[in-house]
């Protein structure tokens, strides 16, 4: 039985990156600087319309935001109105966050789904831009290959991540206080007069955060908000005016716009309209030549729309026509058919299309190799085209056929300019919908592979003594109620209503359960229990309503935002409670189990205790300063001030120093029981995930441990504590405000006591913030099973229970209590429903991804919660059941 | 406390058996329909308004719920509601409860529709809030959607069983035999539980507010369980111990 679950739990690694190969689609990617070619017919490309560029990327920078009534962009709207800036509405495909985003608006590629994992690890060399072709990289190369071209870069230094070495001077500003409205943005524009007044540099970068930081603070609407855009117009004036005055910037095109939006939350990731909307705007004297006239400000057509709806790749190409590169390898974009008329011989504008196509052939050729692009498709393929690539492949025959006859016939160029405008639209399209690029057998494997492991654990729990029971039979059914959930993108969305639900439910059969046991034995249901069942329900009703999360009532009001931060006061009461809590459980465990003696266990924990308040008093006056009210500037300033590095440093030096202490103690003394190592470790960890979360969750773990206590009181059996903790730890994960989308992951606690910039380190550390309240609740769970039957509880027997027990003539120890002989094989049975649970919900995951893998939602709803699911298997069930309380388990002695 | 081993006096605890006239037999059946079809011509105006239309049909859900207790159940420690021992197959004859007289049967369910609204809407407003109702919003519509359940599956329940603590004790620990009534009651609570499940759902529609859903839930829990109580499940006990 072992080795079943031993197997299963070997598969179910295997089968998480077996399908993740074959998921996340692979992206032909073609190494190179591209150059230009001469075109047979057409010759050298034609003359470019500018030689310099300045680029303003405005994150966050909604389309609402500089083209409705209500925007502050008021000189950008008087220009549109005169035909010096182009108007667009840029559409960006999800993942809606910084880094991929970047990547496709300088390599015009749609970046993988990868990169949102890459985003989290900045430094992995792998994802940085070093080795690909984007205008940046061409602009450095040089117009004619021989000068070096120069580039600047001031803001996000997400850019300086991902093109190390591009930049002849740079400044970067990182985005970790988002409470920081003005400091990142000044740190930008304090360079701006500077480098307008000098000419050795070919392109500038600029990348403000400020805007989205009021985002994510206060929402679209926080009256920050039209400030800060007209600050932001103050700076497209004055780059502005300074290109129509300044001689050297006179043929200096100017482009700004945002790389992503945000939803109403002002929050981003994800793929509603606000969220994928960002504005673009191209600003140059020159384009007055442009036809046709547009208002401005203009009211949206429906989703976020202004004006004309174009991808963000399609930047890409345009950069490169209207300065005269070639166009980057790897580019998907489609050149914005509005400039075209800035070359006034049509020849020009076939020129520029032609390669455009050719580009994006290339690609489309490394993608489907089989398919025949040479223009010599037979008409019978093409009368009806077995698949798109075929179709695509046909439409390109009948545009070499065009090419090479609208000379000498009197086909009108307008014909074939549109059919290759349309050619490359399509092939964007077909490049774009990932669903060809599935590896089918790997997906089989990967969910083959997960049902085995399933197959395997139910098998280990089938055989399992402890497990044979009701209980038993309720956990299957919410597993596969689970799983059947996992079809449905509302309830993927959705998914802490289930947790809620499950729970509740479970905690009322618990309650009908050990009723009827107890009206079988003719006892009665004992006031404690009764209580603790009352309790525990009142908790996780408030513990619900803690933080809103999913995606259909997340603005809605909750615990922490209309208690907590309105009320200042009573969060950092309620924190101070519950560090109190914390240092008392320390100082008695450390005391009780581990013999430090009185002194030594209550110092240890007041320290810890003071570094860990200390620490997170510091880090949320840098972050949401507004929670102190009741402070004075000076003591906020002070609190800022305090070294966060030292401070996390020293809590977790100390907190390692105590495990270790933990981990000698339990090797060598021969009576440290299971329960004695898993209840140090639990006040050790408790305050580590306390450290990890934000302030206004940290009081959640006060409540978890008063259920905790309940739990304890309620006598339950090894089956139904592994359940409990199982639900309770999902329940605790989405009521920290996570949820399934990608925009949710919080990243604040990552870097904590991290000073450069370490893969492993904060991985670990997000996952720890992340994953906080799962993974006490699977230290605790553990906790509980290693309870000793025979051990009479802290506070003992309730004096009405034991009258009871009296009057019935009876003693409790009859009740279906395990024996101490019982407790060896009670995390195996623990880890067999965790297998079980983790392997059937990796399932249901990995074959509703491949069975919607053409749903709509693919890459917002289903991709993201595969994702996660990795993280729950690799992370949660993997290191932390197995590894963790496991391990935890193993070093306590069993019989003692 | 009476004796060492079973410390509480010794309950019926066998099902209950709807009494034994034509108009019982008849009105059992009819009064689901009739309540059921009484919610389905409501429906419109529960989704479009909840909070009054639920409160006027309070009216003739306590009305049908009290007829359908005179006519077709034995109240509360009725001495007929004894289970038919020397039971005769012949048609006519009186085998199963006859019922109290019409008087009795009268005021013990008006008493029992009291209790319930008194006692059963507050208890059921507190477990719907504790098991995720809303609080500081929809207060009234929460109370109102306690009461219906509370009358659906309470008042039959108050009426058969009275305050007896022994057999709420087990209700409350789902462990009594399953009959019509108990049926009903369970059905009503798992019902309106499983209401809950389409609220999350991105369909946009009307009748996902609270607590449409819910109530929905409840009346049809309440009459499956009704039904499945006289037929299928009769006599069975939900074993929760093993």
């Amino acid at each position: 039985m072992k080795l079943l679950l031993a197997l299963a739990n070997l598969l179910i690694p295997v089968a998480v990156l077996v399908f993740a190969t074959g998921f996340f689609p692979y992206k032909p990617f073609i190494p190179g600087l591209a150059s230009h070619d001469q075109l047979s017919n057409y010759g050298p490309p034609p003359e470019r319309h500018f030689d310099r560029l300045i680029f303003m990327v405005i994150d966050a920078l909604r389309s609402d935001f500089v083209f409705s009534n209500n925007s502050g962009f008021t000189y950008t709207q008087s220009l549109i109105r005169s035909g010096e800036a182009i108007p667009f509405t840029a559409h960006a495909t999800p993942p809606t966050i910084t880094m991929p985003r970047v990547k496709a608006i300088t390599t015009g590629s749609i970046p993988s789904f990868l990169d949102v994992i890459l985003n989290f690890a900045e430094s992995d060399t792998s994802s940085t831009l070093a080795a690909q072709d984007t205008w940046l990289a061409q602009i450095r190369a040089g117009r004619d290959r021989e000068n070096d071209g120069r580039l600047v870069m001031y803001g996000d230094d997400t850019w300086l991540k991902l093109f190390p070495d591009m930049f002849a001077r740079s400044d970067g500003t990182s985005s970790f206080f988002v409470s920081d409205f003005t400091e990142v943005d000044n740190n930008v524009t304090r360079h701006v007069p500077g480098e307008l007044q000098r000419s050795d540099w070919d392109a500038m970068i600029m990348h403000y955060l400020g805007l989205d930081h009021i985002g994510h603070k206060a929402g679209p609407t926080s009256p920050n908000m039209i400030p800060k855009q007209v600050e932001m117009d103050g700076i497209v004036t004055s780059i502005y005016q300074a290109i129509e005055t300044q001689p050297h910037l006179n043929s200096t095109l100017f482009i700004f716009g945002g790389d992503h939006g945000m939803n109403d939350g002002g929050n981003h990731g994800g793929s509603a309209p606000g969220e994928t909307s960002p504005a673009l705007v191209f600003l140059a004297p020159k384009l007055k030549r442009l036809p046709g006239r547009r208002e401005s400000p203009v009211e949206q057509t429906g989703g976020f729309t202004f004006y004309q709806r174009i991808e963000q790749s399609d930047l890409v190409p345009t950069i490169s026509a209207l300065l005269g590169f070639p166009i980057p390898k790897n580019n998907l974009g489609v050149m914005i058919p509005e400039f075209l008329p800035l070359w006034q011989n049509p020849k020009d504008q076939l020129n520029l299309l032609l390669r455009n196509s050719q580009q994006i052939l290339s690609i489309v050729k490394a993608t489907f190799p089989a398919i025949d692009f040479s223009g010599s498709s037979t008409p019978d393929l093409c009368d009806d085209p077995s698949s798109d690539s075929q179709a695509l492949a046909c439409q390109w025959s009948t545009i070499q056929h065009r090419l090479d006859t609208y000379a000498s016939s009197d086909m009108p160029i307008s014909i074939v300019l549109s059919g290759l405008y349309r050619f490359c639209k399509d092939a964007q399209d077909l490049m774009s919908s990932t669903a060809s690029n599935y590896d089918l057998s790997r997906l089989a494997l990967g969910s083959a592979l997960a049902a085995i492991a399933t197959i395997l654990s139910s098998i280990a729990i089938f055989y399992s003594l402890l497990l044979t029971n009701v209980d038993m039979f309720i956990f299957t059914l919410i597993t596969i109620l689970f799983g059947v959930m996992m079809f449905a993108s509302s309830y993927v969305e959705e998914e802490q209503h289930y947790w809620y639900w499950i729970s509740g439910g479970w905690i009322a059969f618990l309650r009908f359960r050990s009723s009827q046991k107890k009206i079988n034995m003719g006892q009665i249901y004992s006031l404690k229990s009764q209580a603790s069942i009352i309790t525990l329900l009142i908790l996780h009703r408030i513990i619900q309503r803690w933080n809103q999360t999913g995606q259909k009532f997340a603005g809605y009001p909750d615990i922490v935002t209309s208690i907590l931060f309105q009320y200042p006061a009573a969060l950092w009461t309620l924190v101070t409670i519950t560090y109190l809590v914390a240092a008392h459980q320390i100082s008695y465990s450390l005391g009780k189990h581990l013999h430090y003696g009185y002194f030594i266990s209550t110092i240890s924990a007041i320290l810890l205790t003071i570094c860990s308040l200390t620490f997170k008093l510091s880090f949320t006056a840098s972050d949401a300063p507004e929670l102190f009210p009741f402070l004075s500037n000076t003591s906020i300033t002070t609190l800022q001030s305090l070294p966060l590095l030292a401070l996390a440093r020293t809590i977790f030096t100390f907190l390692g120093a105590h495990a270790t202490i933990l981990i000698a103690q339990a090797i060598r003394a021969p009576h440290i029981s299971a329960y004695a190592v898993l209840s140090t470790a639990q006040s050790l960890l408790t305050l580590l995930v306390m450290t990890q979360s934000r302030a206004h969750n940290i009081p959640l773990f006060l409540l978890f441990s008063i259920q905790q206590s309940c739990l304890q009181n309620l006598k339950l059996t090894p089956a139904q504590l592994s359940a409990t903790s199982t639900f309770f730890a999902h329940t605790a994960f989405f009521a920290m405000g996570n949820s399934n989308a990608i925009s949710s992951v919080d990243l604040a606690n990552g870097y904590n006591g991290v000073a450069g910039y370490n893969v492993i380190a904060v991985g670990l550390l997000v996952f720890i913030s992340n994953w906080a309240g799962p993974l006490w609740w699977s230290v605790a769970g553990v906790a509980m099973l290693a309870e000793q039957p025979e051990q009479p509880s802290a506070g003992g027997r309730s004096w009405i229970a034991s009258e009871h027990a009296h009057l019935a003539g009876k003693d409790e120890k009859s009740q279906e209590e395990p024996a101490g002989g019982e407790l060896k094989g009670r995390y195996i049975a623990h880890l067999s429903m965790a297998t079980f649970f983790t392997s059937a919900s990796l399932l249901a995951v990995m074959v509703a991804c491949t069975v919607l893998r053409t749903h709509l939602f693919i890459w917002t709803v289903f991709s993201p919660k595969y994702l996660y699911s990795m993280a729950w298997s690799l992370g949660y069930h993997f290191l932390v059941t197995l590894g963790l309380s496991g391990g935890l388990w193993a070093l306590g002695k069993k019989d003692v | 406390m009476a004796t060492a081993t079973t410390p509480f006096p010794k309950v019926d605890i066998r099902p209950v058996s709807s009494l034994d006239s034509d108009a019982s037999r008849l009105y059992t059946h009819i009064h689901p329909l009739l309540l059921l079809s009484t919610y389905l011509l409501q429906f419109k105006e529960i989704v479009a308004d909840p909070e009054s239309a639920l409160a006027s049909m309070l009216i003739p859900l306590v009305v049908l719920q009290l007829l359908y207790n005179v006519v077709c159940l034995p109240p509360v420690g009725s001495p007929t509601a004894k289970p038919s021992t020397t039971k005769s197959i012949g048609k006519k004859k009186p085998g199963g409860p006859v019922g109290a007289p019409i008087s009795k049967r009268i005021t013990t369910s008006l008493l029992a529709s009291i209790v319930t609204i008194l006692i059963g809407t507050p208890i059921l407003t507190t477990l719907l809030i504790l098991f995720g109702a809303p609080l500081t919003t929809h207060f009234r519509h929460t109370v109102l959607c306690a009461a219906h359940i509370s009358l659906l599956a309470g008042l039959p329940l108050t009426y058969v069983h009275g305050i007896e603590m022994e057999s709420w004790r087990r209700i409350s620990a789902l462990m009594l035999p399953i009959d019509e009534v108990f049926g009903a009651a369970v059905g009503t609570i798992l019902g309106a539980w499983l209401g809950a499940i389409p609220i999350p759902l991105d369909w946009d529609r009307e009748w996902q507010k609270w607590p449409v859903t819910i109530v929905t839930g409840a009346y049809i829990g309440w009459a499956v369980g009704k039904i499945a109580g006289r037929y299928l499940l009769h006599g069975k006990i939900i074993d929760l111990s093993g």
